[in-house]
């Protein structure tokens, strides 16, 4: 008890000097792992007094709010949409800079892809993907509801992280997946599963992974958040003009194949950009269609449809590119 | 006049219990007047109203998997513990291996059992039974180790001849309340297990499912500590009608109680 | 008459880990029927491995023990057995308890038999009782009303009363020869006090210290019922003592 009383304070209490980044395990994110690699967060933070940056793993998004939740992250990359349902329950955060659309795959098992001819063959089909509230759940869900299918009664949604469905559909527990880059790409080459959909195709241009700060770091320290943009403008420039390398990066962090990753890259519909304003149409829509899930819910505590600036903060953003 | 009487004589249990939840409800109302950090418990109250229609199935999924896994322990336990317990080269043979096994948590075994049975009720229900067994197991073959030899030989001069018959007739009886106190703790640890059984998306429903993959990853604290609380209160009930049931029953010979 | 019981050249031998160990040898016994007959002798001196033998419960190294004219090959009803511990079924009421022997043999009427040898050993009332609930004294009466219940062609006890105390053991004492008087069995009695064993028998064995020998087997010509105090009784008590007090005699 004495200790839960003392890390509860702990976390309050004393100056900054180390920032904790949250990240995925997704090529959708390499900005984040190109930065670290080259030194460049602890670099361009330590005028400000920062001493170490930490980067925290998370299988997928939700879980990677809980923690920002709890105080736990300053700063996190993650799916326009799990901060959204996070916010709805009283997140303090923004989204302070785009990382990339779309980018997610849908895989089936080999011996089911053959029959594949569109939505209507995944009736009554079990498929792996992210936790409800993550991007993956939403545009997969938007898109069978849009083709008629019920998501709820007509297939089997099975939340798990992208290496538990991995395992699950070449254990075959699962008939497909749907996925960010690259475990789609890293099913294909093990021979469990072939990629017939991708999320470009589903929802086009939808906004995938963002840039988030607490609402803590843009009240006291802006100029740490500032920075921070900056840092990710120039990763994200860097792996746009570098794919290769930052292919390498990837691999080297998560050990994974190298040509595997390469792969990815190449096939992937996914499109590296630091641009908020290119995220707000879909992650507004997000943010109906989570509020809609929910309705009874967010309508007893009183809550309306998340507006623009309830999940955005462009402001640093739109000065440093001006 | 009858409730005073009751009062006074439960107010010893009942009182604090009383005063953890006025003092939650301050605490959290007033004091960290955050609701993702400690929501009230009165919140927490109305939102087991609110998930009445969930509530139930849920509920029901998880006795579900929670009557697989002790069936199949019970099963699996009481013939192993008779064999153990009797015959020594037997207990000789297998106990390294459960000594290996039991101390491996049922969560570690969450992996294997997806691989090996798929996302379903049977594999819920395996890891209760990995939490269940070793309890039923171990306090039954002790209970079939400690039959007094006096009594084991007083069954063969009374005609018991063979072991079918010496552990019918005189063992079976006398490690009957061992047995009875095994399952009960298996039941406990089963329970327990309930809930990381169905984390893992292993069907549709369930008490612990709706707590992990849906709760959770909606940041939805009040519908987390509710479905906590149900959890909690369903375990002491099951406890109880054990006990009441199988122990106070069955058992009253070994109080000394007659009817 | 024939003799009911007998044993010839019964000899144990344990097998320890240096070397063996011989608890009786040569034991040659014959006991008539309906005969009661003590068997005494100092601590460890096999007494209770004769009679687990006689039971059926232990094996003669070599020997043999003849029932009724078949050997003993191991326990069976036949030979009932009164354990020093208590030895009741603790989950089965008194009732059930002596009815155990019955219901094993797969018997009819269970109920009524057992009642009548509930009744032998005073304890009627008692029948839904539960061991926990009786004191020591009455155990054992439950114990021989239920070895008795199978109608064994042969009681063997030993020490029966060595848990209770003075009083209550001479009082078992004294219902046990009625108990013998009403069912003339042919009882086996083990026990290490020579008042009881004079109280009690019709004939005295007397055991060596280990290795178990035959001292000498003595005739109780006393009439019945006695004195625990008259002045036969003490002098075959005195007897009794001085065969005690030796040592083994040579072979």
């Amino acid at each position: 008890m004495a200790v839960m009383v003392l890390g509860c304070l702990d976390r309050r209490a004393g100056e900054l000097t180390t920032i904790t980044i949250g990240y995925q395990p997704s090529t959708h994110q390499i900005a984040a792992l190109v930065a670290a690699e080259q030194g460049w967060w602890e670099e361009d933070l330590a005028q400000f007094g920062i001493t170490k940056v930490v980067l925290k793993e998370f299988p997928s998004g939700p879980p990677e709010m809980h923690a920002m939740l709890a105080g736990e992250l300053q700063f996190a990359y993650v799916g326009a949409a799990p901060p959204i349902s996070a916010i709805y329950e009283g997140l303090d955060a923004k989204i302070i800079a785009g990382v990339q659309t779309q980018g997610s795959a849908l895989v089936l098992r080999p011996e089911l892809a053959d029959s594949y001819t569109g939505p209507e063959s995944l009736r009554g089909l079990r498929i792996g993907t992210f936790p409800p509230g993550s991007i993956q759940h939403t545009v997969l869900s938007r898109w069978l509801l849009d083709n008629g299918i019920d998501p709820n009664t007509e297939v089997d949604l099975k939340a798990m992280g992208p290496s538990d469905a991995a395992t699950a559909i070449g254990a075959r527990t699962v008939d497909a997946v749907f996925l960010p880059s690259p475990t789609p790409t890293i099913i294909v080459a093990e021979g469990n599963g072939v990629i017939v959909e991708w999320s470009g195709t589903m929802w086009p241009d939808h906004a995938c992974c963002c840039l988030v700060a607490s609402g803590k770091m843009l009240r006291d320290h802006p100029e740490i958040v500032s920075q921070i943009i900056t840092t990710h403008i120039r990763a994200t420039d860097y792996e746009i003009a570098h794919p290769e390398e930052a292919a390498e990066i990837y691999a080297k962090w998560m050990g994974a194949n190298v040509a595997t990753i390469k792969d990815s890259l190449a096939v992937s519909d996914m499109h590296w950009t630091h641009d908020p304003h290119l995220l707000v149409d879909s992650t507004l829509a997000y943010a109906d269609i989570i509020f809609d899930l929910n309705r009874a819910r967010y309508e007893g505590m009183g809550l309306t449809v998340l507006g623009e600036t309830d999940i955005f903060d462009t402001r640093l953003y739109d000065e440093l590119t001006r | 006049m009858k409730l005073t009487a009751v009062i006074r004589e439960n107010g010893l249990s009942l009182l604090p219990l009383i005063l953890v939840l006025l003092l939650w409800e301050v605490t959290a109302g007033y004091v960290v007047k955050d609701p993702l950090f400690l929501p009230r418990f009165s919140a927490v109250m109305s939102a087991i109203y609110t998930l009445r229609n969930l509530l139930v199935p849920d509920l029901l999924t998880s006795l579900y998997h929670f009557a697989i896994g002790l069936t199949l322990a019970f099963a699996l336990a009481l013939p192993l513990a008779i064999a153990m317990g009797w015959f020594r080269p037997v207990f000789k043979a297998v106990d390294p291996i459960i000594e290996i096994v039991r101390p491996i948590p049922p969560l570690a075994w969450i992996p294997l059992a997806i691989v090996w049975i798929g996302l379903n009720d049977y594999a819920a229900g395996f890891i209760i039974f990995i939490g269940a067994f070793f309890p039923i197991l171990i306090d039954s073959y002790s209970g079939f180790r400690d039959v007094p030899r006096v009594l084991v030989e007083t069954g063969m001069v009374l005609g018991c001849i063979g072991d079918r018959k010496l552990i019918r007739h005189v063992a079976l009886p006398y490690a009957l309340p061992s047995i009875a106190t095994g399952t009960r703790v298996g039941m406990g640890v089963g329970w327990m297990c309930v809930v990381a059984a169905e984390m893992f998306g292993v069907g549709d429903s369930g008490l612990g499912y709706r707590l992990f993959q849906k709760f959770y990853f909606l940041h939805q604290m009040d519908y987390v500590i509710a479905y906590m609380l149900v959890l909690g209160l369903l375990a002491l009930v099951l406890d109880r009608m054990f006990r009441y049931f199988v122990e106070e029953r069955l058992f009253r010979w070994k109080k000394g109680i007659v009817k | 008459m024939g003799h009911q019981l007998v044993l010839r050249n019964v000899t144990r031998t344990f097998d320890a880990e240096n070397g063996s160990r011989e608890a009786l040898e040569q034991i040659n016994l014959e006991v008539k029927p309906s005969e009661f007959l003590c068997i005494v002798g100092p601590s460890g001196c096999g007494k209770t491995t004769l009679l687990r033998m006689i039971a059926g419960l232990d094996t003669p190294t070599s020997g043999e023990i003849i029932l009724d004219g078949k050997p003993v090959l191991g326990p069976s009803p036949d030979r009932g057995m009164v354990f020093q511990e208590f030895s009741l079924f603790p989950w089965r009421t008194v009732l059930k308890n002596v009815e155990f022997g019955l219901k094993i043999q797969g018997k009819r009427d269970i109920k009524r038999t057992a009642e009548r040898y509930i009744e032998l050993v005073g304890l009627t009332g008692f029948e839904h009782s539960f061991p926990s609930q009786l004191s020591g004294g009455m155990k054992q009466r439950v114990a021989i009303a239920r070895a008795l219940a199978t109608e064994p062609a042969i009681l063997l006890m030993d020490e029966p009363f060595g848990s209770v105390d003075a009083q209550t053991r001479n009082l078992l004492q004294v219902e046990l020869l009625e108990i013998w008087k009403r069912t003339k069995k042919t009882i086996l009695f083990v026990t290490h006090s020579v008042d009881e064993a004079v109280y009690l028998a019709d004939r005295v064995v007397v055991l060596s210290s280990r290795p178990g020998r035959i001292l000498d087997v003595l005739a109780v010509d006393i009439e019945r019922p006695r004195k625990r105090t008259s002045w036969q009784v003490n002098a075959l008590r005195e007897q009794l003592l001085m065969l005690l007090g030796s040592p083994a005699p040579v072979k």
